[in-house]
C-alpha cells in the first residue's frame, strides 16, 4: 500500500489540452474518488497513474517513487475495468491466476491466493466457468478478484459499475466499500454518478473541463460547496439556484421580488449573486414574507415528494419527507434555514 | 407433410440448377477417371462404366509423378500460408494499434494491390525472380503466392483485431505482462480464428494458382499439381484421359472435403470478425 502524488500534471493531445495542471495528494489507505461529467479528464488522470497514458508534463509518485517513465506492468498496480476486460478464453481461475502466474509464483501459493479472493468474493462455486458463462455482477466481481490478489500497492476503478444495472450497482457499491474497509488498500475511483462518489469516498475530487474544482470529504464538498460547479454537480435532486443582486435587507430577484436574507455579510450591496438552497433544505412555511412557488410537477418517490415549481420565474425543486397533498397550480410559501443556504458570485462563480 | 418438409424440398428444388452447374464437372471428371480405358470415347456418352478402375490411379500416380507434383504443391502452399502470416500479423497488428504517418495510403495501397491480375505482372516477376536467381525455384512460387496474398490478409486480420478491446492488452499490462506476453497470451490466441480464415484463404488461393507456377516453374519435377495436370494434357499426341480425371480428383476432392470441414470456422470467423 502506498500513496499516490500528482503534482502539475497536464495532459495534451496535439494542440488539445485534457488537463491543465492537476496537483493531488492521495493518502496511503486512502479511497479516493474521481467525478465529474464525461470529457472532464478523470479516466485520463486514471490512465495515467495506471500508466497507459503518457505525462505531457509534471510528476506521478507512487510511494516516493517518480513513474512517469515507469511502464504500467512495473507500477505494481491493479486496476479494474470498465468493461471488466476479462480475458474470454480463460477461466475464472485462469483470469484471477494470470498476474500470479507471470510472477512465476510456486503452484500452491498461487492456488491459496486465487481461493482467498473467491471465498472474499463469492466465486468459489465459479473458478472453473469462462467468463461468458456469468453474470455481469459475477463478471463485476472477477475483475475484482484479478485486482485482489496481485497485493498491489494501489488499486485503480475505472466507472466499474456502470455496466450494471441499478440494483446491481448498488449492492456493489457497498461490497467496494466494504471491501476496502477490510483491505485497506490506497483507491482511487473514477466514476461520473455523484451519489457513488458521496458514498463511497473518504475525499471525493470534482473535476471539470481538465481541472480540479474542488476536493473534499463527501460532506464537506455538499455542506460547503466551493462554487457553482460543485454545488450543482453534488447532490440530487440538484441545488436550486436563484440569480439576483444584493440589496439592502436581502436579494433582489430578476423579477423585483426581495427575497429576505436574514445577514448581509458575504457580499457586498449592488453585487450580482447566485443564491443556493438545496431542495431538502426547503420547508413549507405561513408566512407571506417568505419565497412564493407555483406547483408544477409532483413527483412522489415514496420516501419523499418531489415538487417542481416556479419562482419569480425561474424553476425549483423543493424535497418533503412530510406527506402532503400537492396540487399544480398551487401556491405555497418556502422558507430554509439560513445556516443551510449559499452564495456565490455571479461572475466567477466562487462561494461568497 | 409438414410445412417445414415443403419449403426444405421448395429449397432444394430452387437450389437444384446449382448443384448441378458445381457437380456435373465433378461427376464427369470422377465417371471418366475410373473407366477403362477403351470406354473414354463411347458414343452417346453415358455415366456409366463396364469396370470400376481403381488400378487407373496407381498408374496415374506412377505414370504422371503425381507423387512429386503433390509434395510441391503442399510444399508451396504451406510455406507461403505460413509466410504470409507470419507477416501479416504484426502489420495488422500495426495498422489496428498503433497511429502512424502514412497509415490511410498504406491501407489504399495494399486495396490497390488486389486490383491487378497476376498476369498482368508475371512479366515483371519472371524479371524480378531471374535477378534473385529463383526461376524454377519452388521458393519463387512461395514468396508470390505470399506477396499476392497478404493484402487480404492484413485487411482481413485488421479488421478482426479492431474488434478484440484494447482493454485486454492494458488489463494484461496492469497484471505485469510485458507487450510480447500480452501479445502471444491474450491476443493472438483471440485472433485465432481470423488466422485460421486468412491461412485457408492463402492455401486455397497457392494450391489453386497456376499463371505464375507454370512461368516459374521450368523443369518438370518442380511443377505443383495444377501445372502437372495441365502437362499431361497440353502438347501431347496422345492424352491419356482417365489418368488427367484421376489426377484431377486427387487434387480436388480431398481439399474440397477438408475446407468444407473447415468452412463453419471460415463462417464463424468472418461473423465474429464483422459483428462482434
Amino acid at each position: 500500500m502506498s500513496s499516490v502524488t500528482i503534482r502539475g500534471v497536464r495532459k495534451k493531445y496535439g494542440a488539445m489540452d485534457v488537463l491543465h495542471g492537476i496537483d493531488l495528494e492521495i493518502r496511503d489507505r486512502e479511497f479516493v474518488v474521481l467525478v465529474g461529467p464525461s470529457g472532464c479528464g478523470k479516466s485520463t488522470l486514471l490512465r495515467m497513474i495506471a500508466g497507459l497514458e503518457s505525462i505531457s508534463a509534471g510528476d506521478i509518485l507512487i510511494g516516493d517513487r517518480v513513474v512517469n517513465d515507469v511502464p504500467a506492468k512495473a507500477r505494481d498496480i491493479a486496476m479494474v475495468f470498465q468493461n471488466y476486460a476479462l480475458y474470454p478464453h480463460m477461466s475464472v481461475y485462469e483470469n484471477m491466476s494470470f498476474s500470479l502466474r507471470l510472477k512465476r509464483m510456486t503452484k500452491d501459493v498461487i492456488d491459496r491466493k486465487v481461493r482467498e479472493a473467491a471465498e472474499i468474493l463469492n466465486l468459489s462455486k465459479f473458478l472453473d466457468r469462462s467468463p461468458r458463462q456469468l453474470s455481469g455482477g459475477q463478471r463485476q466481481r472477477v475483475a475484482m478478484g484479478r485486482a485482489l490478489v496481485r497485493d498491489a500497492q494501489v488499486f485503480l476503478f475505472d466507472e466499474p459499475l456502470s455496466n450494471l444495472d441499478a440494483k446491481l450497482r448498488v449492492v456493489m457499491r457497498t461490497e467496494i466499500k466494504a471491501l476496502h474497509q477490510r483491505l485497506q488498500t490506497t483507491s482511487v475511483y473514477v466514476t461520473h454518478d455523484q451519489i457513488e462518489a458521496m458514498t463511497m469516498a473518504d475525499r471525493i475530487v470534482v473535476m471539470n473541463a481538465g481541472r480540479i474544482e474542488q476536493i473534499g470529504t463527501p460532506l464537506e464538498l455538499y455542506d460547503t460547496p466551493a462554487n457553482l460547479f460543485v454545488a450543482d454537480f453534488i447532490g440530487s435532486p440538484s441545488m436550486n439556484f436563484l440569480r439576483g443582486t444584493l440589496d439592502n435587507g436581502g436579494l433582489r430577484l430578476a423579477d423585483g421580488t426581495l427575497l429576505p436574507l436574514e445577514k448581509v455579510g458575504r457580499g457586498t450591496l449592488g453585487q450580482k449573486v447566485v443564491f443556493g438552497i438545496r431542495p431538502e433544505h426547503l420547508v413549507l412555511s405561513e408566512d407571506s414574507r417568505n419565497l412564493a412557488a407555483e406547483v408544477e410537477v409532483v413527483e412522489p418517490t415514496g420516501a419523499n415528494i418531489q415538487v417542481y415549481a416556479k419562482v419569480a420565474g425561474s424553476p425549483l425543486c423543493a424535497v418533503f419527507t412530510e406527506r402532503h397533498d400537492f396540487r399544480p397550480g398551487q401556491r405555497i410559501m418556502l422558507s430554509w434555514d439560513y445556516e443551510r443556504s449559499h452564495l456565490f458570485d455571479d461572475a466567477t462563480g466562487q462561494r461568497l | 407433410m409438414t410445412s417445414k418438409t415443403t419449403r426444405s424440398i421448395l429449397y432444394w428444388a430452387i437450389l437444384s440448377p446449382l448443384m448441378v452447374v458445381i457437380l456435373f464437372p465433378f461427376g464427369v471428371m470422377f465417371v471418366t477417371a475410373v473407366r477403362p480405358r477403351a470406354e473414354l470415347f463411347t458414343y452417346p456418352p453415358t455415366w456409366g462404366f463396364s469396370e470400376f478402375r481403381w488400378e487407373n490411379f496407381s498408374e496415374m500416380w506412377v505414370k504422371t509423378n503425381f507423387g512429386g507434383a503433390l509434395l510441391n504443391s503442399l510444399y508451396v502452399s504451406i510455406s507461403a500460408t505460413v509466410v504470409a502470416l507470419v507477416l501479416s500479423i504484426p502489420a495488422a497488428y500495426a495498422m489496428s494499434r498503433y497511429r502512424f504517418a502514412g497509415k490511410g495510403a498504406y491501407r489504399t495501397f495494399l486495396l490497390m494491390t488486389q486490383m491487378m491480375s497476376p498476369i498482368v505482372l508475371v512479366l515483371g516477376l519472371f524479371r524480378l525472380m531471374m535477378a534473385l536467381g529463383l526461376v524454377n525455384d519452388l521458393n519463387s512460387l512461395v514468396l508470390t503466392y505470399a506477396a499476392f496474398n497478404m493484402a487480404f490478409t492484413i485487411w482481413m486480420l485488421q479488421s478482426y483485431f479492431n474488434s478484440i478491446p484494447r482493454d485486454l492488452e492494458e488489463a494484461a499490462w496492469m497484471d505485469g505482462a510485458s507487450h510480447l506476453t500480452s501479445l502471444v497470451r491474450i491476443f493472438l490466441p483471440l485472433a485465432v480464428p481470423a488466422m485460421v480464415v486468412t491461412a485457408i484463404f492463402t492455401f486455397i488461393n497457392s494450391w489453386n494458382e497456376f499463371v505464375l507456377a507454370l512461368t516459374m516453374m521450368r523443369s518438370s519435377e518442380d511443377f505443383t499439381l495444377p501445372v502437372q495436370i495441365y502437362a499431361q494434357v497440353a502438347g501431347r499426341y496422345q492424352v491419356e484421359w482417365h489418368h488427367v480425371m484421376a489426377a484431377t480428383v486427387l487434387a480436388t476432392v480431398p481439399v474440397a472435403i477438408v475446407f468444407s470441414w473447415l468452412q463453419r470456422y471460415l463462417i464463424r470467423g468472418m461473423a465474429l470478425g464483422a459483428v462482434k
